[in-house]
């Protein structure tokens, strides 16, 4: 679970800000991370569903299913048991994040060094039957 | 609390743990400006990862200002970089840039990152600028970005839509990413309703430029900061070797809860004057001294600071007639021993309005009054003040902001005033003052083979004042009221 045909760790990221995308890719790509991106909530849980990744980042601003309620659906399901949540927001809702079930919050705007941080510092954490995400936090 | 220019990350792991959510104080998040006084009236600095507008003509301190900015916030952890556009070239503003106090070579090249992308601009227009920026976010992960001039890159677009759309795509980007973005730009004042930038711009400041006869005054004011309280109206500054000096403009003090009038009378050190104010002056009164020259008001002001001096109060006698030689001759003509008073508190202040602005004097006044903690004050005249302040509103809110200032501190203080003649009247300064003032007294001269001088008390808070004229005779023991 939670990697690519490569080998890589496979990160899915519900986010629809263009530039944030943007710089997300560039960042996780160059960290050694396969990225996926999705729309909305929808079809962020769709995705997680059909091939679960290695870790989910969400955004609570996003149509359809909110990053909130995209956290909790996920964290209920009993499959995707293993997968860590990140909620990555404009919003300061730490709290929420918490009560949600997910791993980290992290605030807006992005800085690389400290979303990498978080990133790794979550799947350091995952259990041991996921490696496939140590591998490229090793990078 | 995160630090300026970082991404908040709240750790949940921890705070599950811990069972506490600690807060993202996003207001308490602020960029130094490098400079104490503007960060002042910022509030505290700029709002870290926002996107400001720095504003002004052509030789206005915009740049002196980003650089002061840039080489304070320079550090260990991510880099600044300033890159410089179609304005004027990279040699040039490096050139200037290391006759500045400031200026740290050392940091050079890491800390701080000059980038001339004028050349890439000119080839392929205001499009190229996202790109840029894209690449420096990715490859050098700047907590700060300047773009001097970003006025140069805007009026390259052919059309309104063309720098519309790349105003947008910049925006979106500095945005998504945490850094602090600094446009500066030969901005106007009409600017402001026309450049889309100044709708998106988190803070906008400009600095501008006066002339005055032989001499330029500047000033800096911020007309936007957003989610932050600030300083409004203009601060005047010079420009110096160290960067930008800025004096906050005077405020009103914010009046105390539980604030009460001092109810101390001290004497004014003037043989019979006490009397006839029914005892003296009240602590934290403001008293205004008026009369023509000769009637003896430097003499009443010097004998009341030295009174003060006399009983342990610092006393600050701001002059700017006499020089301190002068004035030292004058307090030995007294009877005093200037060295001796000046050992007791004396604290004498020569200040040539000639070449200063009223905000530099005042700044200067109340610094001295912090540190030497004055509790008398003598301003020696405010016809000199008046001369250094260019704009008669301006002078109006200072004089008001330093009367509640003293009488909120406990300073008593005696301005002084010359008139021309023996009224008070027709003056529309010193009707103000007469009005802001707690005690108006009035000297006259009159006599043809004999100087006759006479004191006149116009009006007091508070007390039952004599209200007759009386004669008063300046001596070798000062000036006194004839019984």
């Amino acid at each position: 679970m939670g990697q690519n045909d490569n080998g890589k760790a496979r990160i899915l990221i519900a986010e629809r800000d263009r530039s944030v995308r943007e710089l997300q890719g560039v960042f996780l790509t160059n960290a050694g991370f396969a990225v996926e991106f999705a729309d909305d909530g929808q079809v962020a849980l769709d995705r997680v569903r059909q091939e679960p990744p290695a870790l989910l980042i969400t955004e609570i601003l996003i149509p359809k299913i909110d990053g909130l309620t995209l956290c909790r659906l996920v964290r209920n399901d009993a499959a995707l048991e293993g997968m860590p949540v990140i909620v990555f927001s404009i919003l300061a809702a730490g709290g929420r994040a918490n009560d949600a079930g997910a791993a980290a919050f992290l605030r807006k705007p992005l800085v690389e060094s400290t979303f990498l941080a978080a990133i790794n510092g979550v799947m350091m954490t995952m259990p041991t039957g996921t490696a496939s995400a140590a591998t490229a936090v090793g990078r | 609390m995160t630090t300026p220019g970082t991404t908040s990350i709240t750790p949940i792991v921890t705070e599950r743990r811990h069972g506490t959510h600690p807060p993202t104080p996003e207001s308490a998040d602020r960029l130094k400006s490098g400079n104490r006084e503007a960060d002042y009236i910022l509030g505290g600095g700029f709002p870290a990862n926002s996107i400001n507008i720095v504003m002004g003509h052509p030789g206005s301190g915009k740049t002196i200002f980003a650089e002061q900015l840039i080489f304070d916030n320079a550090g260990d952890d991510r880099p600044i970089l300033y890159f410089t556009t179609l304005s004027e070239p990279l040699a040039k503003v490096v050139r200037y840039l290391q006759g500045f106090q400031f200026f740290d070579e050392a940091k050079l090249g890491n800390q701080v990152i000059f980038e001339d992308v004028g050349a890439e601009l000119a080839k392929d227009g205001p499009d190229a600028l996202v790109p840029l920026l894209r690449r420096a976010i990715t490859t050098l992960a700047p907590k700060i970005i300047v773009i001097d001039s970003f006025k140069a890159v805007h009026d390259l677009a052919a059309s309104v839509a063309d720098r519309r759309r790349m105003v947008y795509e910049m925006t979106a980007l500095l945005s998504a990413y945490g850094t602090t973005a600094f446009l500066l730009g030969e901005y106007t004042e009409e600017d402001i309703l026309v450049y889309p930038e100044f709708a998106v711009a988190d803070g906008i400041v400009e600095m501008s430029r006066r002339r005055l006869g032989n001499r330029d005054e500047r000033y800096f004011r911020v007309y936007k900061l957003r989610g932050s309280r600030y300083l409004e109206g203009a601060h005047a500054f010079r420009i110096t070797d160290a960067g930008l000096d800025i004096y906050p403009r005077l405020v009103s003090p914010q009046i105390p809860e539980g604030y009460e009038p001092a109810s101390e009378r001290i004497s004014t050190g003037v043989t019979g004057l006490d009397a006839m104010l029914d005892g003296g002056v009240w602590r934290g009164t403001t008293t205004l001294l008026a009369g023509p020259s000769g009637a003896g008001k430097t003499t009443i002001g010097l004998q009341f600071a030295l009174e003060g001096a006399r009983q342990g109060e610092p006393s600050l006698y701001m002059n700017f007639q006499e020089n301190p030689s002068q004035l030292m001759r004058t307090i030995r003509n007294l009877g005093a021993d200037p060295d001796e008073a000046q050992a007791q508190g004396l604290d004498l202040v020569y200040a040539s309005p000639v070449e200063l602005q009223i905000d530099s004097i005042i700044v200067d006044m109340f610094r001295r009054i912090r540190q030497g903690r004055v509790r008398r004050l003598v301003i020696d005249a405010l016809g000199d003040l008046a001369s250094a302040a260019t704009d008669p509103q301006r002078l109006h809110d200072y004089l008001y902001a330093l009367v509640q200032h003293f009488a909120v501190s406990g300073i008593t203080s005696i301005l002084n005033f010359e008139t021309i003649g023996n009224t008070i009247a027709g003056n529309g300064m010193q009707n103000a003052m007469s009005y802001l003032s707690d005690n108006v007294l009035l000297l006259t001269v009159d006599g043809e083979e004999r100087t006759r001088r006479a004191l006149r008390v116009l009006k007091t808070r508070g007390s039952a004042h004599d209200t007759r004229v009386r004669e008063v005779e300046i001596s070798a023991a000062g000036l006194a009221v004839l019984a």
